[in-house]
């Protein structure tokens, strides 16, 4: 089972924000999304999530054509995003967060407070259960998003620069979970991250984009070694 | 092991109680305080019993206020219209045939000769404002903040229109007269009491708990699978139903009704309550109604003349001074106290915070 993009293209107001570029993910891979700022990988997810409908090229979920369905379809069906902004539901419990989102996958409240109960645990949250989301610090907000998208059973896992703000160690242990999540659920993760040396070590495969069009693809050692990659990407950043 | 979360959790019936027990607290904290408070009006003289039945009939229209506003976050001025057509559906069910045709001799006759229960006639008093809710909400639950505000008003304006022109069913600016008034203490209590139920049943469903999530982020709320125009459709349908049976309550508490009184001094009144209290909670709303009728019960007799006990003076203030003072509350709880009394919260959650600060370590935060 897959879900891609076919030739996608999204412009605003005539400029391109990505422009004939076909992405793909399968259930048992980590794909790591990465190139420079501005490069169009939110827009990316946005467009495989139904948060932005193209102006041309179509999105396929194992098979079938659902370009056009809200964001909400596709959160139903399983394809499931995380955003950079993280956007908790600041003034309820980390607790009612997840059961917000166990409620949109169509579930009792009864029943969503012991799923929610047995998510935070998985994840070590289990403590912060009562706590409203705004007062989280950074990196607990972060996992109480991906807590919250794990609620939908995801199928595919849509993750918007989780590890922004973290240190090493908490990177570090965030990766392990990105690791056990897929595992454990069995879902397709497309990762976006700055951080190259996480991305390498849990990705299957890279795809970079720079300035919304594909520049290299393919395994993380490949794609390293890519010139077109050191020259979107590492020499954006040595520069800056 | 595969979709970890996907694996139904089996609960245990013992679980399920405690549970349903320790969700309650906060309703039947609320109950009681409706009680207690029929209880001692229920002492004191006819003019302190009306005032505390008008704060009941008012508790449940702002319980249906609530049931939209509190939980979708979204300004919805329509609920004295609903109220409005729930008065006069019961009116119009529930009035003996003489009457009507006194005050209403063009009512098609079918309407004419119908005389039912009370009690049905309250519950249809309900059940037509929700159908009418359930018609035009359905283009207006797509809108929030400004928009969401002028199509409700408009709905207000409609009503207030339409009711007071529609001379062969409502008898239009005149007043309709001679309906029983069987809402007494008990009456009122019940309902109110009823209401609350209602509020606090649908706000631990699952829409609720998806309607409350939308007013924190509709982004967010969308990527999580719910559907924003559903949820805010089924509470701004169940609020309807609520005003409906507040405004037959109303009817049937003063015994005439005119159109005059459902339109911008009630609003402004019910909103006033809803966010005094706190309009993100069902403690809020019962606050916030208590305390508002308290002031303008207040108000009310200073403005009659209050003689202070032992002193020869007697203190009275301008006419007028209720509505501005009311306003001027409003205003106060704005600037200074935006969450209202409550802060937002209802009393379980009060009672869990108070706790937890005494005696739970909070994790130290890094970056705050």
């Amino acid at each position: 089972m897959q879900l891609s993009a076919r030739d996608v293209s999204v412009s605003f107001s005539g400029v391109h924000a990505i422009e004939a570029v076909s992405f793909e993910v399968a259930r048992d891979e980590i794909v790591g999304l990465v190139g420079p700022n501005g490069a169009g990988k939110t827009t990316m997810i946005n467009v495989l999530t139904g948060f932005q409908r193209p102006t041309a090229g179509r999105v396929l979920l194992a098979g079938e054509d659902v370009t056009g369905q809200s964001a909400g379809w596709f959160a139903r069906h399983g394809v499931v995003r995380t955003f950079q902004a993280v956007r908790l539901f600041q003034r309820l419990t980390v607790q009612e967060n997840l059961e917000a989102a166990f409620a949109g996958a169509g579930i009792g409240r009864m029943e969503a407070r012991h799923r929610s109960a047995a998510l935070l645990d998985y994840l070590g949250l289990a403590a912060s259960a009562g706590r409203e989301a705004g007062t989280l610090n950074y990196g607990d907000e972060r996992r109480v998003g991906i807590a919250r998208a794990l609620a939908l059973s995801p199928g595919f896992l849509l993750l918007d620069e989780p590890a922004a703000g973290m240190n090493i160690a908490e990177a570090e242990a965030l990766a392990a979970t990105i690791r056990r999540i897929h595992a454990d659920y069995g879902c397709g993760i497309v990762l976006i991250e700055h951080n190259m040396r996480l991305v390498s070590a849990i990705c299957d495969r890279l795809h970079v984009l720079a300035s919304g069009r594909t520049v290299s693809r393919g395994a993380p050692a490949e794609v390293m070694a890519d010139p077109h990659f050191r020259e979107a990407y590492l020499g954006a950043e040595a520069v800056a | 092991m595969t979709a970890y979360a996907a694996a139904p959790h089996a609960i245990r019936p013992a679980e399920r109680l405690s549970e349903i027990w320790r969700r309650s607290a906060t309703l039947l904290v609320l109950i009681a305080a409706i009680a207690l408070l029929a209880l001692l009006a229920g002492q004191a003289d006819a003019v302190l019993q009306r005032r505390v039945i008008f704060c009941l009939v008012n508790l449940v229209a702002v319980v249906g206020l609530y049931i939209f506003m509190g939980n979708s976050g979204v300004l919805n001025f329509s609920v004295v219209g609903f109220m409005a057509i729930g008065a006069y559906t019961s009116a119009l069910l529930s009035m003996p045939a003489a009457m009507k045709g006194t005050f209403l001799p063009d009512l098609p006759l079918w309407l004419g000769a119908m005389q039912v229960p009370h009690m049905l006639a309250l519950l249809t008093a309900g059940v037509v404002p929700a159908l009418i809710a359930l018609l035009v909400g359905f283009p207006i639950m797509r809108l929030s903040g400004i928009g969401a505000a002028i199509a409700t008003l408009s709905l207000l304006f409609i009503a207030y229109i339409v009711l007071g022109n529609w001379d062969s069913l409502t008898g239009g600016q005149g007043s309709l007269m001679g309906l029983q008034t069987y809402v007494k203490l008990p009456v009122a209590a019940a309902v109110a009491g009823g209401a609350v139920a209602v509020a606090f049943w649908f706000q631990e469903t699952r829409w609720g708990i998806a309607l409350r999530a939308s007013r924190e982020d509709e982004v967010a709320a969308r990527a999580s699978g719910i559907r924003i125009p559903r949820v805010r459709l089924i509470a701004f349908v169940l609020g309807a139903f609520v005003a409906g049976v507040a405004g037959a309550l109303f009817a049937h508490f003063q015994g005439t009704l005119r159109v005059e009184n459902f339109y911008l001094d009630l609003t402004f009144l019910l909103m006033t309550m809803l966010v005094v209290g706190g309009s993100r909670s069902l403690t809020g709303a019962v606050a916030g109604t208590f305390a508002i009728s308290l002031v303008t019960e207040l108000l009310r007799q200073t403005e009659v003349g209050v003689t202070l006990p032992g002193a020869a003076v007697t203190l009275q203030t301008p006419a007028g001074l209720g509505d501005v003072a009311l306003a001027g509350v409003m205003l106060v709880i704005i600037l200074f106290r935006p969450n209202g009394i409550s802060g937002g919260r209802e009393i379980d959650e009060m009672w869990r915070r108070r706790a937890g600060r005494k005696h739970r370590k909070l994790p130290e935060e890094r970056n705050a």
